[in-house]
């Protein structure tokens, strides 16, 4: 396709605004798939997608449209994930992209995530444009979404297009402007192929795919390319685009965005931000972007130590399709070997968990998920710590930091005295309050990153009923009074339920961890003493008592099926359990700890 | 050949309040016609019986009419079905009649289960049952005159409003009775029932302590009695012999419930009445619960068998450990091997060691056995033998 009709945009907004609903809308009104392969959110493909009805990875789709004027266009569109998690996937997608869709629920407005979207994509420079969507609901306030947009975001309020991705509304008015308004790619003047690497996944038949957007040249089988970054030289097996399954092209030209297979075994391999340029006559590098690295780091454990083959196994799998996701193995006194993962988040962890329990079927326990802390010894040296379990002897420390973030929090204005009181409660200080128009605010703070994890999204969800919404950046890391806290079970620490917090904390959170946990630990044969220390302190502590006999019931010939049934039941319960010395501990115990 | 019977009964005058058998009020057409039913069924299974020991349970058996009871004991005379060394039939005390005992006695039944759960009027009320304390001793009366000499007491305790001192005073009026036989359950709270409402809305609390206090005093009075523990709810009277199965060498109290002892040894048995369980060849059957259906399919004469479960050997052998292992006597390794073609020692040697290092068990030469403890865990031991 001639530069002149190609058209290369992301759609970006807040989490659940209808990103995907309103990609399903431009995929069928172009013809791309037709009304009946039409399913709701169809390119939420994972399963997990489907069923929390969020987008976890980007994903893009080639359209070809025939706009108003008669000429035919194609149409490169990314529909990216909402979730804070994953908003490296946004930039990554911008970085492809000449224009952006920014969505804004008509019922909602302006939220954290469409201010932090809408600062990407204008720090790239890209053309957007505004669609106010669901403006079907009854609750729908079109002129408070318009003002939102030239208060918040300097936006002409009269560019915004009006639409309904659930009714259809809208839709020619978004493609005609999608082709008006959003310029064609343009060459950037070096003399030979440039392409930009911005995601890639793994298949099991052409080995890695990866996604790329041309800037130069042309991208055709046969051609001896090279990856800048890592050196690599490789021939090019197959190019395409998708449609939204992948579809062979005989070439990817200047402007168009698809993929590419080589002889690329690892995604390791390939760097998200890489250039491949031709191997004879390389060019130059693009900005390529900032490398991702995880923030949350948790232990996954197999419940029976004989899968961990099998579990190391499933990691390596599921880091093939989601390279942000990093492992390597650890051993825990209680629950013998396992792996520390990194993560992006809180969601990202949960994800992960999910997918290994069920697409790959284990039974897996995930330890209390921890941040990198820098811990300074007092001999000077620094260690990075990101397991409780390693945490040096207080003695032996000068000082620990801890990661912070510039949290940015969006609310109706009655609610600013509860969100002062939930960030300071979050050990976090307010920098400054902008009154974004006359019934909300954004406060700006930083907030240490381990008190943000667990639940402090829900939180402002509930205080604010829905209408408050949050966003953050990293920054850096501040000193902290940080001190460990250990969970025992019947005087064994289980480093699974370990904790590093801050020690004016430290006493509510072993009182709140020690109720939870003598709620979900079953009755044994002998009474479980939970107890929460720090450096050896008992701070709290929580016995379940211990269970002194079965039911004396009957049982003659007529109860027998029906209580064996019971009793395997129960006996294929315990199995699943993890057993830490002699106490049974079920796998639901590991994840409610998370919400003590 | 089969050599045990269990026939359902399943009428009652009115559902007790922690009841979920199969049981239903009754009308008189109904239970008319579930006799013929009965017979035609019994009719059918007789080729296939000789037999040792017979159960009429409930439901309560007690509610036939004399006119009902002679149209069954007539058939089973018929049928060549008399004679057997130990027949029971379970009896309500608030519907026994001297007239009916007699009839019983004088066609072989020779034993009579009493549901009595409390001798405390006002838990009897809260029970749901229909008898009171004064009926009990008058019905235990009325059934020694009519000449049985092996009378059970069935008793509930953990029931809600019953504490330690009515329990014990309980104990010691049924005790004093001398009945041959004595049963004794805790209250469970079984789904469907209005105990089990009652305990989800927060109306009734169980209480772990109390119930084991109570057991302690159980086991302690019963013995002192003269009532040897044979099984972990069932004590017995009478010196040790064999359980008359033959070719085993378990050894019971004489007076001890050969019927149910037979289902704990593993034993084939025949099932009539609706929602009769059968285990015949490995194969357990079980007839639908709906009377009236049930005796639609007889009528027309099709057996009213709504489920049935064949289990692969080892599990059924697995079963029967975990079962058995309720009666004090244990498993005597060559009674296991006869019953079941596997040796406890092999198969099951781990978790025989699992359940002694839990102070669960016992294994000598003979046999493996649940000591005190591993009586009152034994659903938990159970679990480690089923296969
Ligand atoms: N009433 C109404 N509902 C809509 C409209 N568009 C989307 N929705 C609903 O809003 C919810 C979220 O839609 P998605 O398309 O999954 O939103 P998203 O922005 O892709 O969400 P993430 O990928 O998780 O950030 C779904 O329940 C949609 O059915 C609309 O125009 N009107
Ligand atoms: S009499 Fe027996 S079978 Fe009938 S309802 Fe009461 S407990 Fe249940
Ligand atoms: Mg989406």
């Amino acid at each position: 396709m001639d530069v002149a009709h190609i058209r290369n945009f992301s759609i970006i907004a807040h989490i659940d605004h209808g990103k995907t609903t309103l990609s399903d809308r431009l995929l069928h009104r172009t013809g791309t798939i037709s009304t009946r392969e039409m399913e709701d959110q169809l390119l939420d493909s994972m399963d997990l997608e489907k069923e929390r009805g969020i987008t976890i990875k980007a994903h893009p789709v080639t359209m070809l449209y025939r706009a108003a004027n008669g000429e035919t266009y194609e149409l490169n569109l990314i529909d990216t994930p909402g979730h804070v998690d994953f908003s490296y996937e946004v930039s990554r997608s911008l970085s492809a992209c000449e224009g952006a869709l920014l969505i804004v629920d008509a019922a909602q407005g302006v939220e954290a995530q469409t201010v932090a979207n809408v600062h990407l994509a204008m720090k790239q420079n890209l053309t957007i444009i505004p669609v106010i969507n669901k403006i079907d609901l009854p609750h729908a306030n079109v002129p408070l979404a318009k003002q939102q947009l030239e208060d918040i975001l300097a936006i002409p309020a009269d560019t915004a297009i009006l639409a309904s991705a659930k009714e259809g509304i809208g839709i020619d008015e978004i493609l005609e402007a999608i082709v008006a308004r959003i310029p064609p790619p343009t060459p950037t003047g070096a003399g030979s192929l440039q392409a930009l690497v911005f995601d890639s996944y793994f298949d099991t038949y052409k080995g890695v795919v990866t996604h790329v957007r041309v800037f130069n040249g042309e991208l055709k089988p046969g051609l001896q390319v090279k990856l800048l970054h890592s050196g690599k030289h490789v021939e090019v097996k197959e190019v395409g685009s998708f449609n939204p399954k992948p579809y062979v092209r005989e070439k990817l030209e200047a402007g168009e965005t698809g993929y590419l297979t080589a002889n690329i075994k690892s995604p390791q391999e390939v760097k998200m931000g890489d250039t491949i340029t031709d191997t004879r006559h390389p060019a130059p590098a693009l900005p390529g972007f900032q490398e991702i690295h995880p923030m949350v780091f948790s232990g996954l454990y197999p419940i029976n130590t004989a899968d961990y083959e099998h579990l190391k196994a499933n990691l390596a799998k599921l880091q093939l399709n989601d390279s942000a996701f990093v492992y390597q193995p650890e051993t825990s006194v209680a629950l013998g070997f396992g792996f520390r993962c990194g993560f992006l988040g809180l969601l990202h962890l949960e994800i992960v968990q999910e997918r290994l329990r069920r697409e790959y079927g284990m039974d897996i326990i995930a330890t209390y998920p921890s941040v990198i802390y820098r811990v300074t010894l007092t001999d000077g040296t620094l260690k990075e710590v990101d397991n409780p379990a390693y945490l040096p002897e207080p003695n032996y420390i000068q000082k620990i930091e801890e990661p912070v973030v510039r949290a940015f929090v969006i609310c109706p204005n009655e609610n600013i005295g509860d969100m002062m009181a939930l960030i300071s409660e979050k050990r976090g200080s307010v920098d400054h309050t902008e009154t974004l128009d006359s019934r909300r605010v954004m406060l700006t703070s930083v907030v240490p990153l381990n008190e943000i994890l667990i639940d402090f999204h829900d939180r402002i969800k509930s205080l604010t009923r829905g209408y408050g919404s949050m966003d953050y950046e990293h920054a850096g890391y501040q000193e902290s009074d940080m001190v460990k806290l250990d969970m025992l079970v019947n005087g064994e620490s289980v480093d699974a339920f370990s904790c590093i917090v801050h020690r004016d904390k430290a006493e509510g959170r072993g009182r709140a961890l020690a109720a939870k946990l003598k709620e979900v630990i079953p009755r044994q044969q002998y009474a479980v003493a939970i107890q929460a220390a720090i450096g050896g302190k008992i701070i709290a502590r929580e016995t379940v008592s211990a269970l002194r006999k079965d039911v004396t019931a009957k049982c003659y010939g007529g109860d027998i099926t029906r209580k064996r049934k019971l009793l395997e039941k129960q006996k294929e319960g315990k199995k699943r359990m993890k057993a830490v010395g002699s106490v049974n501990i079920p796998q639901e115990a590991f994840i409610e700890v998370l919400k003590a | 050949m089969v050599e045990s019977l269990y026939v359902h009964v399943p009428f009652c005058a009115q559902k007790c309040d922690y009841c979920a058998f199969y049981s239903e009020p009754s009308s008189g057409e109904t239970i008319n016609r579930y006799v013929a039913a009965l017979v035609k069924e019994l009719e059918w299974l007789a080729p296939e019986l000789r037999l040792r020991t017979v159960f009429f349970g409930g439901g309560t058996p007690s509610l036939l009419t004399l006119r009902q009871w002679e149209q069954i004991l007539g058939a089973m005379e018929r049928l060549n079905l008399l004679g057997a060394a130990e027949w029971t039939v379970e009896c309500n005390p608030a519907t026994v009649s001297l007239d009916k005992a007699k009839l019983l006695r004088s066609f072989g039944v020779n034993r009579v289960s009493m549901g009595v759960q409390s001798l405390n009027d006002s838990l009897l009320e809260r029970l749901g049952r229909v008898h009171s304390r004064a009926m009990v001793f008058k019905s235990f009366d009325i059934l020694r005159r009519a000449g049985f000499e092996n009378v059970n007491v069935d008793l509930m305790f953990a029931i809600p409003g019953q504490t330690l001192g009515i329990w014990r005073e309980t104990l010691r009026e049924a005790l004093a009775l001398g009945s041959e036989h004595l049963s004794t359950y805790e209250v469970i709270y079984e789904e469907d029932t209005r105990f089990y409402a009652q305990l989800e809305a927060g109306k009734v609390a169980e209480d772990e302590d109390l119930a084991c206090a109570m057991y302690e005093e159980l086991c302690e009075a019963a013995e002192a009695a003269g009532l040897r523990q044979y099984e972990i709810a069932n004590f017995a009277r009478g010196p040790d012999v064999e359980t008359g199965a033959p070719g085993l060498v378990t050894r019971v109290p004489e007076r001890a419930c050969r019927h149910n002892v037979n289902y704990w040894r593993g034993g084939d048995f025949h099932g009539a009445g609706p929602s009769a369980t059968g285990y015949v060849r490995g194969v357990r059957t079980r007839n639908g619960s709906n009377t009236l259906l049930y005796c639609e399919q007889i009528e027309h004469g099709r057996r009213a068998i709504e489920f049935s479960e064949t289990l692969s050997p080892l599990a059924r052998a697995g079963e029967t450990a975990a079962f058995g292992l309720r009666m004090v006597a244990g498993w005597p390794f060559g009674d296991f091997q006869k019953v079941t073609g596997y040796d406890l020692r092999n198969e099951w040697a781990a978790d025989m060691e699992e359940a002694a290092r839990r102070g669960w068990g016992r294994v000598d030469e003979q046999g493996f056995r649940l000591t005190a403890l591993g009586l009152r865990f034994a659903d938990s031991a159970a679990q480690l033998f089923l296969r």
